[in-house]
């Protein structure tokens, strides 16, 4: 009779070992291929481990309470045909969204090689959603739907024959729900799974149905995920804009000479580079998939740009390397862009902060969606003048302008977006202080 | 300096794919060749070989099958200088075919060398000039070479390589060819075919070792050695003198010294990614312990706007592959959401008869655990097709989870076995069990029907062959 080795699988991401929980076989039983063989917990998650094959339990190596590294023998199982071999469990029980597969380099020979690619990558492997696992059976078509809707396929059951992924189920973020495993832990994977709810109105009401597509789609599956992901808050303070006015009033003129339109948005701009210097949190994002927070050492500003087709963000690439007047000239040029709906994709890729400026429509203060994957944005508002009682008890008046942070709160509490607004007021408040941080 | 949205290094069927698609995208993109369009694939690699290979079996069958089928054709002979002339004609409308769809898509082309200067700035030098390009995104495609061995330099003359090889004006009567892989045997056999008397050294077991299904690789090497080709393995190429106007190689085979007298020697060991050229590590790009440049699913590098692609960026070395991942990285760069996401890359080897897979051999899916398979064989002799066309050897072999009936492998030798094999790759990509490809009509009389009974096979209960006395004659019994 052979026998067979049944190692611990490697059940998770980042997860080296587990605590034995309870046998639910005993020497003896005969187990058939996927029955659950034991109860295993990790610092995730309490798991099944099926069994890789039918036959018969010989031996087991590890009592309830052990820690057991993966990799490590957990049982002998005798199976029907003749010699001793060793594997690893068919496949890893799903948890958390399933680890990314261990970078797999190539076979020794040169010659073809019709294997199945793990998922084609030698490197670093931070793509989200990741690539199906090897077990996942879904249509190419239904895969790329799923990755273009951020849907994690791995954690979708499949409602189609043998648990294939159909693309209701991708449509529905899951058919049947997402799959939980029998310990009940909810599955952690930020996978969208957004009903979608249809809509009928009230009979022989006079309706028109326009399909939901280009900008407004992309729009919406951006605002949703974003929502989806992010605990957001917000923050409002005002800020005494009095020398910020004069001084670009002063500038105005001069910049007009050499053809550009200065706008208060540079300004604010180079007060938010020098504050996230300050503040490094504000320019990052966070990367899910390897559970990391990653700074950026780069400052990419957007802008939210109203057009008719909706709103669009053009990104200011190293703002930080760039004159006022040549960020000017990029933002009319951007804007203008946005305007004619020419943006290259390129245009609107790379931002690591967005500024959102309601002011020059209306509106006391917004609470804006942050433009995952940045962690904040910020809103700026309609410049007004208010009577305000000097130091002298003299009534003087000022222009004040409202402004809004919005954080991630995963990486930034409220005091550190307190304090970064404190900073960046004084910067506008001060804008000599600018002079400071020139680089 | 030029400026770019895109800048895609070496023009191969990764390269110009990746051009195109970016230019389809609407991103200003330009390509950098420093040879011929096409790369590798199509001036020395897979398209000439094709050609070849055709022409070789087309002058075999004259001489074997014609007669058989009441076709007298008297004397042939091959006026090898014709051939390659044909064959440069071939290369050349493809080659030229690229250049029309580059220039079709607006896509800029710039012959010459690249180097990175910097991690943003690309130094292109030609004989006329030395171009700098500034480009968002970088895109290398720049795919691998052959591998030397020690003792056998290649200078293209004596000791060849398969640009060599596939380049001969004239017909060596005598070749040795070292490394029995896929690249060896297709010209191996081709030359044989021609007339020359091949000699294959291999160092493994077997020809072909792990690159195909064992069984396959029995059928082409019965056929190979019929067909003349002397196959030696476990044999260790040495060294080579110079001998009268060939060479002798000395070759260690079981620990014995032998020697094999040769025109010309052919060194197929295998490829190597062209990773040590373009300053490339100068630049800070992480390559891995063999030299491919570390990727990720989207085929970006660890270094931001710089991607890499086909060969360089890692097994397996096909073309097919290459623009698969051309498509790919264009999306990537245009903003969006795609992966390197397949479930199988399809392989194929040109040899008579051809080999093709997809999907995982039998060790394969044993490794992956799993244990209850499901394997079957359908002969090509079974086949209407294949016996009409006087082209009988081979089969195809399924694997199937026994569970659920999934397919996990298609393996086929056989006639078009290269043409078959895209329905198993659907099959994998898709999903299928062996019932959808069995419930499928296949068009009668075609070899494709093979496909379909091969399913059937694996089901227990194929029409054209008989698998097993049968006591029990129930649906149930036969699992219908």
């Amino acid at each position: 009779m052979a026998t067979l080795e049944f190692k611990l699988p490697d059940i998770g991401e980042g997860v080296t070992e587990g605590e034995m929980v309870q046998w639910l076989v005993k020497a003896g039983d005969s187990v058939n291929q996927d029955q659950p063989l034991a109860e295993v917990m990790t610092d995730k998650a309490t798991v099944e481990i099926p069994s890789p094959t039918k036959g018969t339990v010989k031996e087991l190596k590890v009592k309830p309470g052990d820690v057991i590294k993966v990799g490590a023998t957990m049982l002998v199982i005798e199976t029907g045909g003749a010699g001793a071999t060793a594997v690893p469990a068919k496949e890893a029980p799903k948890t958390t969204a399933p680890a990314p597969q261990a970078a797999k380099t190539a076979a020794s020979t040169p010659a073809t090689k019709s294997a199945p690619p793990s998922n084609g990558s030698n490197g670093h492997n931070d793509v989200y959603p990741p690539v199906a696992a090897s077990h996942v059976l879904a249509s190419p078509g239904t895969r790329r739907l799923a990755r273009e809707s951020g849907v994690d396929i791995n954690n979708l059951k499949g409602s189609g024959p043998i648990g294939r992924v159909t693309r209701d189920d991708v449509a529905k973020g899951g058919g049947g729900g997402l799959e939980t495993h029998s310990s009940g832990t909810p599955t952690k994977a930020p996978g969208m799974s957004i009903p979608r709810a249809p809509y009928q109105g009230p009979q022989g009401a006079v309706e028109e149905r326009v399909p939901m597509r280009g900008i407004r789609r992309k729009i919406a599956e951006k605002m949703q995920l974003s929502k989806h992901i992010i605990p957001h808050f917000s923050l409002v303070d005002e800020a005494n804009v009095t020398s910020l006015v004069a001084l670009r009033e002063g500038l105005k003129v001069k910049a007009e000479k050499s053809g550009v339109k200065v706008t208060y948005l540079p300004f604010l701009m180079k007060a938010m580079i020098a504050t996230m210097r300050e503040f490094p949190k504000f320019n990052a994002s966070i990367d899910d998939a390897a559970e990391e927070i990653v700074y950026k050492k780069y400052f990419n500003l957007g802008f939210a740009a109203d057009t008719d087709n909706g709103l669009v963000v053009p990104v200011i690439k190293n703002a930080d390397q760039k004159s006022i007047l040549e960020i000017s000239r990029e933002i009319v040029e951007l804007s203008g862009k946005a305007r004619a709906n020419k943006l290259a994709p390129d245009d609107m890729k790379g931002g690591t902060i967005s500024i959102t400026n309601i002011g020059s429509i209306g509106g006391a203060f917004a609470t804006p969606i942050i433009n995952h994957p940045e962690v904040a944005i910020l809103g700026m508002y309609k410049i007004t003048d208010r009577l305000f009682l000097e130091k002298d008890g003299k009534v003087g008046s000022v222009k004040v302008m409202n402004l809004s942070i919005t954080a991630d709160h995963r990486l930034i509490d409220g005091a550190e977006a307190a304090r970064f607004l404190k900073a960046f007021i004084e910067r506008l408040e001060n804008p000599g202080v600018l002079m400071l941080d020139l680089v | 300096m030029l400026n770019y949205d895109v800048c895609v290094i070496g023009s191969g069927p990764g390269g110009y794919v990746a051009a195109i698609r970016s230019a389809q995208l609407g991103l200003k993109t330009c390509v950098i060749e420093r040879e011929k369009l096409g790369g590798v694939c199509l001036n020395v690699g897979c398209i000439p070989s094709k050609a070849m290979i055709t022409a070789s079996h087309f002058y075999h069958r004259l001489g074997h099958d014609a007669e058989t089928m009441g076709i007298k054709v008297g004397k042939v002979s091959l006026d090898m200088g014709t051939l390659v002339e044909w064959k440069q004609s071939v290369c050349d409308r493809m080659s030229n075919g690229v250049n029309q769809l580059l220039k079709g898509n607006s896509a800029d082309i710039i012959f010459g060398d690249a180097t990175f200067e910097s991690k943003t700035v690309l130094v292109v030098k030609s004989k006329e000039k030395t171009e700098k390009i500034q480009a968002k995104s970088f895109v290398i495609a720049t795919g691998s070479r052959p591998i030397e061995i020690p003792g056998f330099k290649f200078d293209e003359k004596t000791v060849m390589s398969s640009t060599g090889a596939l380049d001969l004006k004239e017909l060596p009567k005598k070749l040795a060819v070292i490394g029995g892989g896929y690249i060896g045997l297709e010209i191996a056999g081709y030359l044989s075919k021609l007339g020359t008397e091949v000699t294959v050294l291999e160092a493994n077991k077997d020809v072909l070792f792990g690159s195909a299904d064992k069984e396959c690789v029995q059928v082409v090497v019965r056929k190979i050695k019929k067909q003349g080709v002397k196959i030696l393995t476990e044999a260790k190429a040495k060294s080579f003198v110079k001998k009268g106007s060939g060479v002798e190689v000395t070759v260690e085979v079981g620990g014995k010294e032998e020697k094999i007298e040769a025109d010309k020697i052919l060194v197929t060991v295998g490829r190597k990614p062209n990773s040590d050229e373009m300053n490339l590590k100068g630049i800070g790009l992480e390559l891995d312990e063999r030299g491919f440049i570390k990727v990720n699913p989207k085929r970006q590098t660890n270094l931001p706007g710089i991607y890499a692609i086909g060969d360089i960026a890692g097994q397996p070395m096909l073309a097919h592959k290459a623009s698969h991942e051309g498509v790919l990285v264009a999306e990537v760069i245009a903003g969006k959401n795609r992966a390197y996401d397949v479930k199988t890359v399809p392989a194929v080897i040109f040899t008579d008869p051809e080999i093709a897979s997809a999907g995982m051999t039998e060790d394969e899916c044993k490794a992956k655990g799993f244990t209850d398979l499901k394997i079957a064989k359908f002969p090509f002799a079974a086949n209407g097709r294949a016996v009409s066309m006087m082209e009988t050897d081979g089969f195809i072999k399924m694997i199937a989870n026994a569970k659920n009936n999934l397919v996990l492998g298609v393996h086929i030798v056989g006639p078009e076995a290269s043409n078959l094999i895209s329905e198993a790759a659907l099959a994998i990509e898709m999903g299928a069990t062996l019932e959808d490809i069995a419930l499928t009509i296949h068009p009668h009389p075609t070899l494709g029907e093979a496909m379909m009974e091969g399913a059937e096979a694996t089901l227990g209960h194929a029409i054209h062959i008989i698998q097993k006395p049968l006591r029990d004659r129930t649906p149930s019994a036969l699992g219908i």
